[in-house]
C-alpha cells in the first residue's frame, strides 16, 4: 500500500518545514512519540489529534480531547472536528499543519519564464517609456531648445526609477532569496508607462471637455496606479500573504488619495485658486459641443449660486496659517 | 501694466500708528523753507479749525490710525475722509473716535455719515461755538483757474500741524471719480485735511498721493463735501450697527453707477492682429500695450498685448480696495512652435487674478466651456471665475478669460476683470466682451 496522505509541518514563516508520508488512512498527531507525527510545541498534547477518512472519504481531524484545542489555519472557532476537503490548513497549538490527501490532484505544471525574458521585456518597456517622455518632454518644450532642460528631468526621473527598482530587488532578496532585478525593473516600467498615458488622458479629457475636475483629480487614479505597481511587487516577491498585501496597498492608496484630497483644498484655501483657462491642448482635441453665449452665461449663473451659499459659512482657516496677498 | 501701475498707484494717506517713520534726528540743517506770507495768514486763520483725528483701539486707549479733519460748521460739525474713520465704521465695538485740536484739547467723536465712493465722512465733535471753514464757492461750481496756489494742511506722520503749499491743477483727466491735481506734497496723516486757497476758503480734502510721481497729491473736490453736510444735517444718522450695511449699498450704488456710465459712455471695437474684440470709449480707462519682441533669448511665440483700467479704487477697508475694471487683449502667434507646444505656452499665459486666500471674499469658483457666440465667430474656450464679498452683499469680483480657438497655432486671449460688481452688471458686461470677438481678416 503506498502512501495514502502527507502531513506537512509548516515553519512559523509559512513555509513547509517537515513533510511525513501516511502509509494509512488514520494518523495520530501529537508531541508523545508514539505518534504517527511527532510535533515538537509544549502547547500541543500528548495525544492531540485524530486524522481519519469520513463517510464521504474525506479527511477529516478531530481533537482526541486536549486543552488547547484545533483551529482551522484560518479560523478563529475552536472546534471539535474539522474536514479537511477544502482547506488542508489546521492549527494546533502554535503549529500550523497541512493534511494533504495523496489522491487529490494537484494543480497543473506552471509554464516556466524563459530566462531572460524579464530583462529583454524591461529593456523593451524602458525604451518605450523613454521614448514617451522624451516625445512629451518636446510637446510642452516652449522654451529655446536646451539640451540641459531635457535631459536633467530625464536624468533625475531614472535615478528614481533605479532606487525604486533597486529597493523591491532588496526586499525580494531578503523574502524570496532571489533578488529578481530584471522582473521589479519590468514592474515599475510598466507602471511608469500607464502613469504617463493616465496623466495625459487626464490632461486631454479635461480640454476636450471642457472638464477641469479631470485634470484637478487624476492624482487619485494616479495613487490607484501606484498601488497597482506595489501589488505586483509584493506578488513577485511571494504570493503567499497577499490578502496582507492587498490590504497595505488599498491602505497605501487610500491615504495617498485623501491626502491629494485634503492637500488640493488646503492649497485652494491657503493659497487660493487664480483664474485659469487650465492645461490647453490644441483646438482639434475639443470634443464638447460649441455651447451659445446663453448657456455659458447660465452656467455664470450657477457660479453664483455657489458663491453666494459659500459666503454665508463662516471661513475657515489654513492648516499652517494663511498666506495673505495684503501681508 | 507696470509702468500704469506705477504712474497711477495712490497711496491712501491715513498713518498707521505702527508704520510711523521717527522724525528726523538732525533737524538743525533742514532748515523750513520761506514761506508766503500768505500761507502765514492761512495757517494762522485756519489752525483753531482743524484736528486730528484718531482711530483708538478701546482695548489699548491708544491711537491705532489717524488722519485730519476740519470744522464747517458751528455746531461742531467736521469732515474727514472716510479711510480714516473706517476701522471704527466696520467695527465701532473694537475702536473708538477721537479728535485733538490744535490747542490741545480733545474728545469724543460721533460719525454722522459716511460717503465711500468720495472718501468722506462727516463727524461731530462733543463741543459747539468753534470757528470754522466755509467752501470755496468757484471751486464748488469748478470754476478755479489751474495753477491757483493753494494750501493743503493737517498732521503728516503725526509730526504736528502742517501746511504746505502747492499748486490747483484741476481735475485728473483720465479719472472716473472726480479727484482734484494738487502739485504738492501731502504726506500719510494728512488724510481729512482740508485745501483752501489764499481767503481761506476750502477747495478740496487731502486724500492719496502718487507712489509714482513727486508731489502729485489728490483731493477730493469740496462739492461732495459739502454735499455730504447737507445729507448728515438732513438725513437721519448714521446707525454704527448697520453701517456695513450701509457701505454696503454704497458700493452697490456706486457700481450701478459705474457701469451705466460705462455703457453711455459706449464701446468700440479693437484690433489686435487678425482678431478683433471690444473696447471702452471712456475717456477714463487708460489703456497701454506691451510687446515681447525684444525678449532674450528669443521667444518662440510673439506676445502682443493691450491692456486698460478704470484705474478706478474705492478703499473700504485696510483690507478691502475694490471697484476696478481691467480687460486685455493678447494676441499670440507662433513662430517656431508647433501647436501643441503653442497650446502649453498659451495655457501658462492665461492667468487671471482672484488667486490669494483673502478670507473677505470666498474662494474662488470657475466655469469652462467652449463657446460659440455666433455662426462666422471664432469658437472661444471661455472661463468663467468669481468670488463673492462676504460682508456686502450682491457684490462680486469677477474674471472672464476667453481664448480664441479657430487656429491652432495663432490665438488670441481676452481678459476682463471685474471687482465690487454685480452678478448681472459682470453678465452684461461680460457677454459684450465675448460677443465682440472675431476674426478680422
Amino acid at each position: 500500500m503506498g502512501t495514502l496522505m502527507w502531513v506537512e509541518v509548516l515553519s512559523h514563516h509559512g513555509d513547509v518545514a517537515t513533510r511525513i508520508p501516511i502509509a494509512s488512512d488514520e494518523a495520530r498527531i501529537g508531541r508523545a512519540f508514539d505518534n504517527d507525527v511527532v510535533v515538537d510545541d509544549p502547547h500541543i498534547a500528548p495525544h492531540h489529534l485524530r486524522i481519519y477518512r469520513g463517510d464521504d472519504g474525506e479527511l477529516v481531524a478531530e481533537d482526541v480531547g486536549t486543552l488547547n484545542g484545533l483551529y482551522a489555519e484560518h479560523g478563529g472557532q475552536r472546534v471539535k472536528t474539522l474536514p479537511l476537503a477544502k482547506d488542508p490548513g489546521l492549527r494546533i497549538g502554535r503549529t500550523t499543519l497541512r493534511v494533504r490527501d495523496a489522491r487529490r490532484p494537484v494543480a497543473p505544471e506552471k509554464l516556466l519564464t524563459p530566462p531572460r525574458a524579464h530583462a529583454r521585456w524591461a529593456g523593451l518597456l524602458g525604451a518605450v517609456l523613454m521614448l514617451i517622455l522624451l516625445v512629451l518632454q518636446w510637446l510642452n518644450l516652449t522654451t529655446q531648445p536646451n539640451a540641459n532642460a531635457v535631459l536633467l528631468p530625464l536624468l533625475g526621473f531614472v535615478t528614481v526609477l533605479a532606487l525604486w527598482t533597486a529597493a523591491w530587488s532588496v526586499l525580494s532578496r531578503i523574502f524570496l532569496g532571489q533578488a529578481q532585478f530584471a522582473l521589479m525593473l519590468r514592474i515599475a516600467v510598466t507602471a511608469c508607462i500607464a502613469l504617463v498615458i493616465w496623466d495625459q488622458v487626464a490632461e486631454y479629457t479635461s480640454f476636450s471637455l471642457a472638464w477641469r475636475d479631470a485634470a484637478e483629480y487624476s492624482g487619485l487614479g494616479a495613487w490607484a496606479l501606484l498601488g497597482a505597481a506595489c501589488y505586483g511587487h509584493l506578488h513577485a516577491i511571494g504570493p503567499r500573504h497577499m490578502r496582507a498585501a492587498m490590504g497595505l496597498v488599498i491602505a497605501l492608496v487610500v491615504a495617498g488619495a485623501a491626502m491629494q484630497y485634503f492637500g488640493r483644498s488646503e492649497t485652494r484655501r491657503v493659497i487660493g485658486q487664480r483664474a485659469s483657462l487650465g492645461d490647453l491642448k490644441p483646438p482639434e482635441f475639443r470634443i464638447l459641443p460649441l455651447a451659445s453665449a446663453d448657456d455659458f452665461f447660465l452656467k455664470a449663473d450657477a457660479a453664483k449660486a455657489r458663491v453666494d451659499k459659500a459666503r454665508t459659512k463662516e471661513p475657515a482657516s489654513g492648516l499652517f496659517g494663511d498666506f495673505d496677498s495684503f501681508d | 501694466m507696470h509702468r500704469l501701475t506705477l504712474s497711477l498707484a495712490t497711496l491712501i494717506l491715513a498713518g498707521v500708528a505702527a508704520a510711523q517713520p521717527q522724525p528726523p534726528a538732525n533737524t538743525e540743517s533742514a532748515q523750513a523753507p520761506p514761506m508766503s506770507s500768505a500761507a502765514e495768514r492761512v495757517y494762522e486763520a485756519a489752525r483753531p479749525r482743524i484736528l486730528q483725528i484718531r482711530t483708538l483701539l478701546q482695548a489699548a486707549g491708544r491711537q491705532s490710525t489717524i488722519g485730519s479733519g476740519f470744522l464747517v460748521a458751528a455746531d461742531g460739525l467736521a469732515i474727514t475722509n472716510y479711510h480714516v474713520v473706517s476701522q471704527f465704521a466696520l467695527d465701532s465695538r473694537t475702536y473708538k473716535l477721537e479728535y485733538l485740536a490744535p490747542d490741545g484739547a480733545r474728545g469724543a467723536l460721533q460719525l454722522l455719515a459716511i460717503d465711500v465712493a468720495h472718501d468722506l465722512a462727516v463727524v461731530k465733535l462733543d463741543r459747539a461755538g468753534l470757528p470754522y471753514f466755509e467752501f470755496d464757492s468757484r471751486a464748488i461750481a469748478g470754476r478755479l483757474p489751474k495753477g491757483e496756489r493753494i494750501y493743503a494742511m493737517g498732521n503728516p506722520l503725526d509730526l504736528g500741524f502742517t501746511i504746505v503749499e502747492g499748486t490747483y491743477n484741476g481735475l485728473v483727466d483720465k479719472s472716473y471719480d472726480e479727484r482734484i491735481h494738487f502739485s504738492g506734497a501731502i504726506n500719510p496723516g494728512m488724510s481729512g485735511g482740508p485745501v483752501a486757497g489764499s481767503d481761506g476758503r476750502v477747495v478740496g480734502i487731502n486724500v492719496a498721493k502718487s507712489l509714482g510721481g513727486e508731489s502729485v497729491g489728490f483731493l477730493v473736490p469740496a462739492r461732495f463735501a459739502s454735499e455730504l453736510v447737507e445729507r448728515a444735517r438732513k438725513g437721519p444718522a448714521l446707525t454704527l450697527d448697520k453701517a456695513r450695511d450701509e457701505v454696503g449699498r454704497q458700493l452697490g450704488e456706486w457700481q450701478a453707477g459705474f457701469y451705466e456710465a460705462l455703457r453711455s459712455q459706449g464701446f468700440k471695437t479693437t484690433l489686435l492682429g487678425p482678431y478683433r474684440g471690444l473696447e471702452s470709449s471712456a475717456p477714463w480707462m487708460s489703456c497701454w500695450a506691451s510687446t515681447n519682441a525684444d525678449a532674450l533669448p528669443k521667444a518662440r511665440v510673439s506676445v502682443n498685448t493691450t491692456r486698460c483700467s478704470s484705474a478706478t479704487g474705492i478703499f473700504v477697508s485696510d483690507r478691502i480696495l475694490t471697484g476696478r475694471l481691467d480687460f486685455s487683449y493678447s494676441y499670440f502667434k507662433a513662430l517656431d512652435l508647433n501647436s501643441f507646444q503653442f497650446a502649453k505656452e498659451v495655457s501658462s499665459r492665461a492667468r487671471g487674478g482672484g488667486g490669494d486666500s483673502d478670507k473677505r471674499l470666498t474662494e474662488q469658483e470657475c466655469r469652462d466651456d467652449f463657446v460659440s457666440t455666433a455662426p462666422g465667430r471664432p469658437p472661444l474656450r471661455a472661463t468663467w471665475c468669481m468670488r463673492a464679498y462676504r460682508e456686502f452683499e450682491g457684490l462680486y469680483n469677477v474674471t472672464l478669460l476667453a481664448l480664441t480657438q479657430d487656429r491652432d497655432r495663432e490665438a488670441m486671449l481676452a481678459q476682463l476683470t471685474m471687482q465690487g460688481v454685480s452678478h448681472a452688471n459682470a453678465v452684461t458686461v461680460g457677454r459684450k466682451f465675448l460677443e465682440a470677438i472675431e476674426w478680422a481678416r
